[in-house]
């Protein structure tokens, strides 16, 4: 099902190499050295500035690290931090964070995609204007946002003014009951364009037959929606959560600008909690954030995994 | 075929004035804020707090002056370009070279090779962020460009690689042989015949890259101090917390490190749309 448009829709299996008849060698090989030209600086890139780093990482959870100070304390680190009610917190809210709003995200992108689907004017005008919050840097929506979440002069606000509801009127992300969903609704504001556009892509690389049949059936809306074009999207949906799912489970910038993890907590996530350890309280130690970071990224690819285990359809998902 | 999905017959009017009612909702939702942004980066300060929603009169284009030269914006700005543009080139070069070469060649090991490369795309950055740091104050190069140049074209080397590979296994075979048969080498078989035939696909993850670490914030802020090394986002934070009631200002920053995104997207949209989508369908 595979969109031929995109380049790297779907992994074609590679013809088996024909062995030439004479003097020719098989084409598909190469030396050594050729392949190293084409290979090592990549390998040295990966090698020196990520599988370095990540081990390293993991070597340093078992270490306080102060300055140039390194002391070995084993799985200490990994002690306090059951303890750690601060992790234990920030822990809870990416985790609702990255469960609960793909959906909100995907079905989004879909309503979307569907309105477009259905033939309404400039589609292609709306189709470019609503994918524009997905280019913004997460510096200029937090901005953005948190001006229109302003108390005094928000655009949230002076709207709730103007309806006469101005007794819900609040500071948004200064109340520790409501921070938290609102950044998640900026959030899903910059990505529902791109669940928009994949499910659009989606949709038009449906057999157009089964399409046409439903139409025919005198198929209503809903009922083309939930029992045509939903089952048939599902790989797509499936794969578009899991992708918001990896997203939202690293969030950092947007929460670090608007609210730097507060007010109390509300909005810290392990990202910013990370952050926070390492480089901005002035416990100065790299250990300790070493291992929530290291836990972080255990609980990341386990995560995933088991996604892809409960999401595999047919065929792995890609992302 | 496109196939419509409203009902035909009664209601088609009412649902449609519905289903354009909702469309001119969320049109006004995703681009309402930014054109709000846009029209208060030609107001001041002055005149955003008597009124944020005034229309601007008149335009005062000279903010774009203040924020470029009094307010260090051009610093930022050339820091940006020039880590983002080596970066960006650094690692579609590299990137398109191991694609080539896992697409194209039989090799014990090609497989785990692309798998290890790809599978960082999953890493959450704080297992690398903190050695990260170390590591370039041990080299010297912590608080410099140079050293966040490196760290970019790692953190795109995964996408690139993924995006380049996919479209490089699709050029057929043919091509090749029959280039081997004309005698070229194997270097001059990838500059020759893959760059050029790629080149679509090479287009998509230049604009891709450069989006991306145009934007990035995380890495910039732990790995350069120094004002005058600071790229946009960071050097627009720092400016938002050392001005934070300086409202149209401010703006004026924003619009300024917007830009050059706008134009991209303006002259490239398909092949971004095209890019970031690749892979998601299935």
């Amino acid at each position: 099902m595979a969109d031929a448009a995109t380049p790297a829709g779907a992994r074609v299996a590679r013809p088996a190499p024909v062995p030439k008849a004479g003097r020719m060698a098989d084409p598909r090989r190469a030396g050594l050295s050729i392949l190293l030209v084409f290979l090592a600086p990549a390998l040295l890139v990966y090698l020196g500035l990520t599988a370095y780093p990540a081990v390293r990482t993991v070597l340093d959870s078992l270490f306080t690290i102060e300055g140039t100070e390194r002391s070995f304390v084993g799985i200490a680190n990994y002690r306090d931090l059951l303890a750690d009610e601060t992790f234990r917190v920030a822990v809870r809210n990416t985790f609702v964070w990255a469960f609960v709003a793909p959906v909100l995200d995907v079905a989004t992108g879909l309503l979307l995609a569907l309105a477009l689907y259905a033939g309404v004017p400039f589609a292609r005008f709306l189709r470019v204007a609503w994918f524009t919050p997905v280019l913004l840097s997460y510096v200029v929506v937090a901005i953005l946002w948190m001006w229109l979440y302003n108390y005094d002069w928000g655009v949230v606000n002076e709207a709730l003014r103007a309806v006469g509801l101005g007794a819900l009127a609040r500071s948004w992300l200064g109340d520790p009951n409501t921070a938290l969903s609102a950044l998640i609704v900026t959030h899903a504001w910059k990505w529902a364009g791109f669940n928009m556009v994949v499910c659009l892509a989606a949709i038009h690389s449906l057999p157009s037959e089964v399409l046409e049949a439903a139409e025919l059936d005198n198929c209503g809306w809903g009922a083309k929606l939930r029992h045509v074009i939903v089952p048939m999207l599902w790989p797509t949906l499936l794969n578009l959560y899991v992708l918001a799912f990896i997203g939202k489970m690293k969030v950092f910038d947007l929460v670090w600008i608007m609210t730097g993890g507060g007010p109390l907590w509300a909005t810290e996530t392990v990202s910013t909690y990370v952050y926070k350890r390492a480089f901005n309280w002035n416990t100065f130690d790299l250990g300790y954030p070493s291992a929530i970071a290291t836990v972080w990224f255990g609980v990341v690819c386990a995560a995933v995994m088991i996604l892809n285990r409960v999401f595999r359809s047919r065929d792995r998902l890609e992302y | 075929m496109r196939a419509t999905l409203a009902p035909r017959r009664g209601g088609l009017l009412a649902s449609r004035a519905a289903l354009g009612l909702v469309i001119a909702a969320y049109t006004a939702y995703t681009l309402g804020p930014f054109l709000w942004l846009a029209t208060m980066s030609v107001r001041t300060t002055g005149e955003i707090s008597a009124d944020h929603y005034a229309w601007p009169r008149p335009f005062h284009w000279e903010q774009f002056r203040v924020a470029w030269v009094d307010s260090d914006f051009a610093t930022y700005f050339w820091n940006s370009t020039v880590v983002v543009v080596t970066a960006v080139a650094a690692v579609t070069l590299i990137g398109a070279a191991a694609a080539h070469a896992l697409a194209r060649y039989h090799f014990p090991g090609n497989r785990l090779i692309y798998g290890i490369l790809f599978s960082s795309i999953i890493f959450p950055p704080q297992i690398t962020l903190i050695s990260l740091y170390q590591i370039l104050v041990d080299y010297g190069l912590y608080n410099s460009l140079i050293g966040l140049t490196l760290v970019y074209v790692s953190l795109q080397l995964p996408l690139t690689v993924y995006l380049l590979e996919g479209f490089f296994a699709r050029i057929p075979q043919d091509l090749f042989d029959a280039a081997k048969m004309d005698g070229y080498g194997d270097l001059e078989i990838f500059r020759r015949i893959v760059l050029p035939i790629g080149m679509p696909a090479i287009a998509t993850t230049l604009i891709l890259n450069f989006i991306q670490l145009w934007n990035e914030f995380l890495f910039a802020v732990v790995l350069v101090t120094d004002p005058d090394k600071r790229t946009l986002p960071i050097g627009i934070r720092a400016f938002m917390g050392d001005h934070f009631q300086d409202i149209g200002m401010i703006a004026a920053g924003v619009m300024i490190s917007v830009v050059p995104v706008i134009v991209a997207y303006v002259f490239f949209s398909e092949k971004l749309i095209r890019g970031m989508t690749a892979g998601a369908v299935k």
